[in-house]
């Protein structure tokens, strides 16, 4: 946290959201759990890896930016990175509930992961993000 | 096609149009502090306290709560930097919420940014969760730290 994040474009998370939100549509409408698990895949490496690695950024730079313009603004990449992480929790839980026998459950864990999709392409509002302090609250206190 | 997933379909969009409405219209509003809430008010100036917060020193002081994975914090805090610099009145504290868990605790901030308001009596005059609107939070700095005549 010391070091300084990378920045990216802004407009990289909302095209990603905007994808990631009709990925998880059709894969609700054809209950398809291993769609929900590729989705889950393409969050992990978003998260762990970092932005410039994620499958979507990819295609973002390579296909769409260079048909909107130059960079008017970037942003650090930690809170984005972040909502991966909370995508990848439920697309996870998502995924095993439809693979494993539970397809109430899949559709419920990616439905929700949806929502924060959606929210998130269509106004950039970050879910997670803003809700990141009530999870650390909850654990034990470490004050520094 | 799944019936379940169409349901669930259904219901998100729904929840995301709402979310969505609410965001526009309610997040980021200053809501004022009930008065009667005496405790709660002991507590919390004992809180900014601790954080380092002195009232006494300026007209209004806005204490902004901000964690690393928030994206609006940045924008916040470089809106009260401009306002102050035509602002002489108006002091800004920052506060890293993750180091500072008891605090985040006892004042209840759930979201970040969470802005707190206190006027030179060291009385919170309101607090604001998610990113205040610009035009909002600049009248509230003027009627309280405004240029005076």
């Amino acid at each position: 946290m010391t070091a300084p994040s990378p920045h990216v474009d802004v407009r990289a998370p909302r095209f990603a959201a905007g994808l990631t939100s009709v990925v998880l549509a059709v894969a609700l409408l054809t209950a398809g759990g291993w769609l929900v698990a590729a989705q889950a895949l393409v969050f992990a490496v978003g998260a762990l890896a970092g932005l410039r690695f994620s499958p979507y950024g990819l295609l973002f730079r390579t296909l769409v930016a260079p048909r909107l313009g130059p960079v008017r603004e970037r942003e650090p990449e930690a809170p984005p990175r972040f909502a991966q992480l909370v995508g990848l929790l439920f697309t996870v839980v998502g995924a095993a509930g439809y693979l494993l026998g539970a397809p109430a459950l899949g559709a419920v864990a990616t439905g929700l992961a949806l929502v924060a999709a959606l929210l998130n392409a269509a106004t950039g509002f970050c879910l997670g993000c803003e809700l990141y302090l009530t999870a650390r609250r909850a654990l034990p206190a470490r004050t520094a | 096609m799944s019936t379940i997933g169409i349901v669930v379909l259904a219901v998100a969009l729904a929840a995301t149009a709402a979310a969505a409405w609410w965001q526009r219209t309610r997040n980021g509003a200053v809501r004022a502090v009930p008065d009667d809430d005496e405790e709660a008010g002991m507590a919390g100036s004992a809180a900014f306290e601790r954080l380092g917060v002195r009232p006494a020193d300026a007209d209004l002081t806005v204490v902004q709560f901000s964690t690393a994975f928030c994206g609006p914090c940045r924008a916040t805090k470089a809106r009260l930097a401009q306002l102050q610099t035509t602002r002489p009145g108006l002091a800004v504290v920052q506060v890293d919420a993750e180091s500072h868990l008891d605090e985040v605790r006892e004042l209840d901030v759930r979201r970040t940014p969470t802005l707190f308001y206190l006027d030179r009596s060291g009385a919170l005059v309101g607090r604001s969760s998610g990113a205040p609107r610009p035009d909002e939070l600049t009248a509230l700095v003027d009627a309280h730290a405004g240029v005076s005549g």
